[in-house]
């Protein structure tokens, strides 16, 4: 995402950039719930982009508008034209300021932010996975030789230590990318396991099996909405730690009648989609085509 | 009343469970239907209502594990009512990526107990995404399982931390570490000096979730500026003359405090056993070779924010020393002292 690296040397409306990047905000948590194919990081990446043009465009109209103001009134006004050009440079500080402040705060969607503390810098992880903004965590770091974790909110089945021993000392920004990779693909992998739990619950005959790191997922389930029984058995395991996709698919037929030859196309079709899909969109498109497969799905 | 050990230990259960929970309770058991509980008088008196519930366990021919389950669920309500240790694991260096199956746990689990005591019952209840409550009750080669006095153990998947209540049979520890480390895959397991009757603060302790406040950019109040507790300019009329002390006091403090909720832990305890010291030259006991023994214990509802409120209040210095302040860092409340 683009970020706008020049700052305004007069002053500009206030409400515009502001109120912007909150909207900005807002549709990246709309567009969590959608279940919808998702947009490749590109299209997210174009449109954002025409939105800061767009931004900038209507900053620079406000800027010419408010320097024409000023000038009206300076020239209309002749009691103590110096306090006012004063007042005017404390507002222009202060938006300055605050737009600053706005562009340090959405460096969050960057994924990779931080803060400077007193002691060191605060780090910010923010997660996301098919466009949707997901948890944040936190590595409060120590300036100190050695570097050293004041403390942190990351849960404590992601490998911090080892990722630690590794790169905190030699090579902060390889530490900070593997965390972030990590992390990354843990909130993936949590949200298509917790997409399928609440959306989805109808397929399955029981409660999804998951663990922690959402690495080893065990259901059992039907491809078809309206169909009774509970044909599928579906094992999933994650084994690269970085990857929101499994490394291993088992599907087995648990239907009582013998195998018939469609239900092994089915079987092998699901276990297929499931290596090359994210997991809740194998059920969007289970919900969606009823008991009909699309195999075009299948890439 | 049958004296089956099902219908027993779910009649006991259920006696022990306050009236204003009973509806909550039972309904998170999910044993006896809706209609079923409909069926019954809640506002009678409770002697009752627990022959009504138990008659209707019975019609459902309730089992020793359904039992269990309600047992389970009546502990994870009352956790305060026990007090928990917690076991650490490790894994050897290099190990594979932890592909944690929690069917294949309970399973390990339980028939590494059965192998080694037949006399031994094994019940599970999942909780929360990610975690386990496991209850046991102990038999011996020659009597049956002791319903009465079961174990508890708390474990979260792909941790090394495992949290048990402190069982009256001591003697079963070895054996529980044992199916605890091999069923979880890891290779040792060690006891931690640390032990509370808040498991939520145990948690919080070893999984280091007690300091979460974190400084960004999107936070509306700056850290430094916020109010130290200290309402020093109350009244013109009074001046204070140590401000500057008192000051540097709360900073102290809030330095090595933080300003989250500290973890809640009932005592800390120091065994000591340290030669004695003096600044004076001779007399008797600084030429005592043996050490001396004693024991410290201090005691709170909630020791950590007691110990916070030591300097504050004026009864300590700040900083306070690094044996009190050390605990929810180290994951410790036992500590034995002796010279180096």
């Amino acid at each position: 995402m683009e970020l706008p690296n020049t700052l305004s040397q007069d002053g500009e409306s206030r409400g515009g950039v502001l109120a912007h990047l909150e909207r900005l905000e807002t549709q990246v948590s709309r567009s969590r719930k959608k279940l919808e194919e998702p947009q490749s990081a590109q299209a997210v990446e174009s449109a954002l982009g025409t939105r800061i043009h767009e931004l900038r465009r209507l900053r620079d109209k406000l800027r010419a508008e408010v320097k024409h103001q000023a000038r009206v009134k300076a020239s209309t006004t002749n009691v103590e034209p110096d306090q006012t050009l004063e007042i005017t440079e404390q507002e222009i500080l202060k938006r300055k300021r605050e737009n600053v402040k706005a562009i340090l705060q959405a460096y969050r969607f960057t994924g990779i932010s931080g803060k400077l503390t007193s002691r060191g810098v605060c780090v910010c992880i923010s997660t996301a996975f098919e466009g949707n903004l997901l948890d944040s965590y936190f590595v409060d770091l120590v300036m100190q030789k050695p570097l050293q974790i004041h403390h942190h909110s990351i849960p404590v089945f992601i490998p911090l230590e080892e990722i630690s021993a590794k790169y905190l000392q030699t090579n902060i920004q390889h530490f900070l990318f593997t965390l972030c990779e990590y992390l990354n693909a843990y909130s993936g992998r949590k949200y298509q396991a917790d997409r399928l739990q609440s959306d989805f619950a109808a397929f399955l005959a029981r409660p999804l099996q998951r663990n922690s790191l959402c690495n080893l997922l065990s259901f059992t389930y039907k491809a078809e909405p309206e169909g009774q029984s509970f044909p599928f058995c579906a094992r999933l395991l994650y084994k690269d730690l970085t990857t929101t996709l499994p490394t291993d698919v088992t599907v087995t037929y648990q239907g009582t009648d013998a195998l018939s030859t469609t239900r092994e196309e089915q079987r092998a079709a699901h276990e297929n989609l499931l290596f090359t899909k994210p997991l809740h969109q194998v059920f969007t498109s289970f919900a969606r085509k009823g008991d009909k497969l699309d195999m075009s799905l299948v890439s | 009343m049958r004296r089956e050990p099902a219908g027993d230990v779910g009649r006991r259960t259920i006696l022990k469970i306050p009236m204003t929970e009973m509806m909550t309770i039972l309904k998170t058991w999910n044993f006896l239907s809706e209609n079923q509980l409909q069926t019954v008088n809640f506002r009678q008196r409770k002697e009752s209502l627990v022959q009504d519930l138990v008659l209707l366990c019975e019609e459902n021919r309730a089992s020793l594990n359904d039992a269990a389950l309600l047992d389970i669920i009546y502990t994870q309500f009352h956790r305060h009512q026990k007090v928990w240790d917690v076991f650490q694991m490790s894994k050897g260096p290099g190990e594979d990526i932890d592909l944690f199956d929690m069917e294949q746990f309970k399973s390990s689990f339980k028939k590494i107990l059965k192998r080694a005591l037949k006399n031994v019952t094994v019940s599970f209840r999942d909780a929360e995404e990610n975690a386990v409550w496991i209850r046991i009750a102990w038999g011996t080669q020659y009597r049956k399982p002791n319903q009465y006095k079961p174990a508890y153990v708390v474990y979260y998947s792909q941790t090394p931390y495992a949290f048990t209540s402190s069982s009256q049979l001591k003697s079963n520890l070895p054996l529980l570490g044992q199916a605890l480390t091999i069923a979880s895959k890891h290779h040792q397991i060690v006891k931690m000096d640390l032990r509370s009757r808040y498991l939520d603060s145990l948690k919080a302790i070893v999984f280091k979730q007690y300091n979460q406040t974190f400084e960004t950019h999107n936070s509306t109040t700056p850290l430094q500026e916020r109010s130290l507790g200290l309402d020093i300019n109350m009244d013109s009329r009074i001046i204070h003359e140590n401000k500057t002390e008192k000051e540097r006091v709360q900073r102290v403090t809030q330095e090595i405090f933080g300003d989250y909720p500290q973890p809640r832990l009932e005592f800390a305890q120091y065994k000591l056993e340290t030669k004695f010291k003096s600044d004076l030259n001779g007399g008797i006991l600084t030429e005592r070779e043996e050490p001396l023994r004693c024991l410290v214990k201090f005691s709170s509802p909630h020791l950590l924010e007691a110990l916070k409120s030591l300097a504050p209040a004026g009864i300590a210095d700040a900083p306070l020393s690094p044996l009190l302040t050390c605990i929810p860092n180290k994951g410790m409340n036992y500590f034995k002292i002796r010279d180096k």
